[in-house]
């Protein structure tokens, strides 16, 4: 009766393309899109062009240019003149720009209006630069960087896709709950719940039925996706593969979990198809599906341990992104995850009515 | 032999009793037409004789098998065909089949055999691999049927089966359903059609208020409760008119109609009735008489009242 279940539905799946696009197509867009924005932003591989400009010959603007050109993450972009540098920050061709003249302060051009944790380390680190430059600094700083144990070595190429595929996976993989939900509510509706009822499946069987082709479903999109991540668009996997489908596994379980509970309200196919997406966005945007959650304040960073996405996806980037990631480190995740999925399941089983 | 037994079942929704307390045998061979007004119960009576729904009272036997202790072989003895159009509209027939099939572990070449009894008896063997999208509303419910028939079972529920149907389609269902009667089959047959019952059932049961209110043969029945009427239209005073027939006949006033049953043995004709009425000072604009059938006695039965609540 599994094995006809599973058919049934992937049957009905293939004929319902509204359904294969939010949980196939709509996902690579985003992941396209979002990936291609970050690559600009945060690839490693890419250094950051800073504009400076100083008198020609002056040997402090040689001096602080040269530093800046040594810098990692940096690249000097010369210009002609202290206005093109301003004009370049202003047009946002760069981040920010330096002009050094012959004697007196050098000038930080710098959008003053962007949020303190996008503008601070810039300004640190070409503080940094000039200081260096300007011979300022006479001694190394006395810092010593250490990764602390625990935390393997990310990988040093880390694009904008390490990002947006977990990120839009563990998104569009919780729309799975809306087609759970959505497959009860019309079996009701059409009847063919009663018949399945009036026939001599156990009800357990009949539930567990109807949950087990989506988690198979959910399995199938997570790798698809991350296919398509790994194959297409470079996306690279630091650690293991297995953790990563066990990872995987407990994320479908969830989502297929929150299906379960969202089908205990016993709403129309209307009520859930207008409600359970605004649901799963929020949930997915304080997860940090949309916006990595590093960029959020603290507050808001802890608010998104209260939804399953938050765990997934780091569990996800460790995965991704830190060379050496196994099972072991990212156990806490995984129990996290499973914890929400039997707590959805457990409620949604309470509330389940089988007559209705 | 009895194909299904129903012992003092009842349903109460917290304070709403649905079913107060059925009892009900249904032998072997035979089609009993199950009747009743909108509410009357007789929906949650099938759904809990199929196990749809819990009982909150009372025993199913099916085949002479427990439905509480061994739900699994009574339900393998039954077969229900719903009022709503309980099919996958996105899958073709066979593809609808195959998972009602699997439900009664049907499979492989036993399977295919199955189906294609199935769609034979209902007449969609050349649609088979259609999508029911496509189907009209005739070969929907034809092919709802199908698909409770599809494991053989001894006792067949259909819950309204020609809702919405064309004459063609509703003959259809009626040959298969006397079709299946012949190869043995035993059927309880739910509708809102009188003359469906008249052509095809060999026992009534009328439903009303939770409770089985008459039971019995199509000409019981209506020997016991629909007795021979004549409608009078009146012209005047139709409740004087209807006050002073009372006297020689037993009246019903539905407006300025008159139905009178001349009272077997009280030796007053018709004659005395229109005298009594012109003497009231109302005249007669119209004589029909009506001759009793199975409508006349669900409604004596279940009375004229609009039935607009939801059907339990």
């Amino acid at each position: 009766m599994i094995g006809a279940s599973i058919r049934k539905e992937t049957q009905l799946l293939l004929r319902d393309r509204g359904r294969l696009i939010s949980l196939f197509a709509l996902p690579v867009i985003f992941i396209v899109v979002f990936g291609s924005m970050f690559k600009f932003g945060g690839d490693r591989r890419d250094a950051r062009p800073i504009a400076i400009w100083h008198e020609p010959n002056d040997a402090r603007g040689i001096a602080v240019e040269r530093t800046l050109g040594v810098t990692p993450g940096f690249r000097a972009d010369p210009q002609p003149s202290a206005d093109a540098v301003r004009h370049a920050v202003t047009s946002q061709d760069v981040g920010a720009g330096l002009i050094v003249p012959p004697t007196g302060n050098v000038e930080l051009s710098i959008d003053q209006g962007e949020p303190i944790q996008a503008r601070a380390p810039l300004e640190g680190a070409l503080t940094g630069v000039v200081m260096r430059g300007l011979g300022l600094a006479t001694a190394p700083p006395p810092i010593t960087e250490v990764t602390p144990p625990g935390i393997a070595k990310p990988l040093d190429d880390v694009s904008g896709f390490q990002v947006t595929v977990p990120g839009n996976a563990v998104l569009f993989g919780f729309f799975i709950a809306m087609a759970v939900a959505i497959s009860f509510a019309s079996e009701r509706h059409t009847g063919t719940w009663r018949r399945l009822l009036a026939s001599p499946v156990p009800r357990w069987q009949a539930l567990f039925g109807k949950l087990v082709p989506y988690y198979l479903i959910s399995l199938v999109q997570l790798a698809f996706l991350f296919g398509i991540g790994a194959g297409l668009f470079g996306m690279k996997i630091a650690g293991s593969v297995g953790a990563l489908v066990v990872v995987s596994m407990a994320v479908s379980l969830c989502a297929v979990s929150f299906g379960m509970l969202v089908a205990s309200f016993g709403g129309t196919e209307k009520q859930i198809g207008s409600i359970v997406p605004v649901v799963l966005l929020v949930m997915g945007l304080i997860g940090g599906c949309m916006f990595p959650r590093i960029l959020m304040p603290p507050a808001m960073q802890q608010i998104g341990h209260a939804v399953p996405h938050s765990w997934a996806l780091d569990a996800y980037t460790d995965l991704l992104v830190r060379t050496g990631t196994g099972l072991a480190q990212v156990a806490t995740p995984v129990v996290a995850i499973v914890g929400f999925a039997v707590v959805f399941a457990g409620a949604g089983l309470l509330r389940f009515r089988f007559e209705r | 032999m009895n194909v299904l037994e129903l012992r003092g079942l009842g349903k109460d929704y917290g304070e709403r009793t649905a079913v107060r307390s059925v009892d009900l045998d249904v032998t072997k061979g035979e089609i009993l037409g199950l009747l009743g007004p909108n509410g009357a119960g007789k929906t949650t009576t099938i759904s809990m004789a199929c196990g749809v729904v819990t009982p909150s009272r009372g025993a199913v036997t099916i085949g002479g098998v427990s439905l509480a202790k061994q739900p699994r072989a009574a339900k393998l003895k039954l077969g229900l065909v719903p009022q709503d159009l309980a099919l996958f509209a996105e899958l073709s027939a066979l593809q609808n089949l195959a998972w009602f099939g699997s439900l009664y572990n049907l499979a492989g070449a036993r399977l295919a055999e199955r189906v294609d009894w199935a769609l034979g008896v209902v007449g969609l063997r050349d649609r088979a691999r259609d999508v029911v999208r496509t189907y009209s509303g005739g070969m929907q419910r034809r092919l709802n049927i199908a698909a409770g028939l599809l494991h053989k079972p001894e006792l067949l529920i259909l819950d309204e089966p020609t809702v919405g149907v064309d004459p063609q389609s509703r003959n259809h269902i009626f040959d298969t359903v006397r079709g299946l009667r012949a190869d043995g089959m035993t059927v309880i047959y739910t509708t809102h059609y009188m003359e469906e019952v008249e052509a095809l059932c060999d026992r009534v049961a009328i439903m009303d208020h939770g409770d089985i209110v008459a039971l019995g043969s199509l000409d019981g029945l209506i020997a016991q409760h629909a007795g021979r009427g004549i409608l009078l239209e009146i012209a005047g005073d139709a409740e004087a008119a209807a006050r002073a027939a009372e006297a020689h006949a037993k009246v019903t006033r539905t407006g300025n109609a008159l139905r009178v049953e001349l009272i077997a043995g009280s030796g007053a004709g018709l004659g005395a009735v229109i005298s009594a009425i012109e003497a009231a000072g109302a005249t007669i604009a119209r004589i029909e008489s009506r001759q009793a059938n199975l409508e006349t006695a669900f409604l004596a039965l279940t009375g004229r009242g609009l039935r607009d609540e939801a059907a339990a």
